[in-house]
């Protein structure tokens, strides 16, 4: 089995969508052959195309943009939708992190995955929606293992093209806290850029 | 005033009272995810490209208006970026708002929310995703929904006014 693990995240290095495509890789037998693909521009190259006619399963991690999927993320599924649509049997698999806490928030991104899957003919699968993503990278595997729990079921899933109910979990990590711990690392940004805390409150 | 966002380069609707209209007149940068409007130049995003602004104006209106495509039960591509180059509109930091975890404001403007988006077999399933995410989108900014309509083509839209 060929399978293209699509990171739909504008940030070229260190994103949360690429570290969670690396964990459910993870979680993914080795019998399958894994292609990595990145979406960060808003076209994808011939090349990338060519890639992504060849496998068996998407699996698509992208970041929660203002409820949904990123602006240049859509351009790229657009793209995808009138070079392939109806050509294809590709399974599809939704991640979406959202750097609020409930993972539940992601559920209209993944409506949106599944919108442009019916569009251009492909087999959606089913998605989890992940809350806590701001931090993630940071974060040791404790707090981690709701996600990796999803992912393990999400990984059988794929290797049997086996279609899963989307599903939600957060970070195991107090709500509170990690409010908390947000609006301190701000502040430590705004002073790591030369500002004051004080500045975040600007308005023009 | 009524600041309208739409992916309709030559666009002609009937618009009452004051408004603004971003529209593209050039190529669009897409957001990078580097959160410096929040935490190098708060309140405006950092890519010069002359669609930086569009938080500033958002503080200024008391209606949003998305004239556009329907994406998969999203706005288009350009919208959506414009949209997700604003997020300065709104503060970094959390509050809780309705159980749900979102974004304190930064300004104090109640903005309510219209959707005229347009194209050729709209689904079901992409006009329900549609209502649902303006509702998240108002709640995210505080604001209200006003308005979320449909239509077959651009030359539907002639009819409608703003």
């Amino acid at each position: 089995m060929r399978i293209a693990f699509i990171d739909g995240s504008p940030k070229i290095k260190q994103s949360t969508s690429g570290i969670l495509l690396e964990d459910i890789k993870s979680s993914i037998s080795q019998q399958a052959e894994c292609i990595d693909i990145t979406m960060h521009k808003q076209k994808l190259s011939d090349i990338q195309l060519e890639q992504l006619k060849s496998v068996d399963v998407f699996v698509i991690s992208c970041p929660l943009y203002v409820d949904g999927i990123p602006g240049h993320l859509l351009s790229c599924l657009g793209q995808l939708e009138e070079t392939f649509k109806n050509q294809l049997q590709i399974n599809v698999y939704g991640i979406v992190n959202c750097g609020f806490y409930e993972g539940q928030q992601a559920r209209y991104a993944l409506n949106i995955l599944e919108n442009w899957c019916i569009k251009t003919g492909l087999i959606w699968s089913g998605g989890i929606g992940i809350g806590g993503g701001g931090g993630i990278s940071q974060m040791p595997n404790g707090p981690r293992v709701p996600i990796n729990k999803a992912f393990q079921e999400m990984g059988n899933n794929i290797m049997q093209k086996q279609i899963q109910k989307n599903q939600y979990v957060s970070i195991a990590f107090p709500r509170f806290l990690y409010k908390v711990a947000a609006q301190f690392g701000w502040r430590q940004l705004m002073k790591s850029n030369g500002g004051k805390p004080k500045d975040l409150n600007k308005q023009w | 005033m009524k600041l309208i966002i739409t992916d309709i380069e030559d666009f002609h609707v009937q618009i009452d009272g004051e408004y603004k209209i971003i529209k593209p007149h050039a190529h669009i940068q897409h957001c990078i995810g580097c959160f410096g409007c929040w935490v190098k130049t708060p309140g405006k995003c950092i890519i010069r490209d002359g669609f930086e602004n569009t938080g500033i104006l958002m503080s200024q209106s008391i209606e949003m208006i998305f004239v556009s495509q329907c994406y998969y039960g999203s706005v288009s591509p350009f919208v959506k970026m414009v949209q997700d180059r604003a997020i300065s509109y709104i503060h970094p930091d959390f509050v809780i708002r309705e159980g749900e975890m979102h974004h304190k404001r930064r300004y104090q403007n109640v903005i309510t929310l219209s959707a005229y988006l347009y194209g050729d077999k709209i689904s079901d399933a992409e006009k329900e995703t549609a209502r649902s995410l303006m509702k998240a989108n108002a709640l995210n900014y505080d604001g209200k929904v006003k308005n979320v309509s449909f239509y077959n083509s651009l030359k539907e839209l002639e009819d409608i006014v703003l």
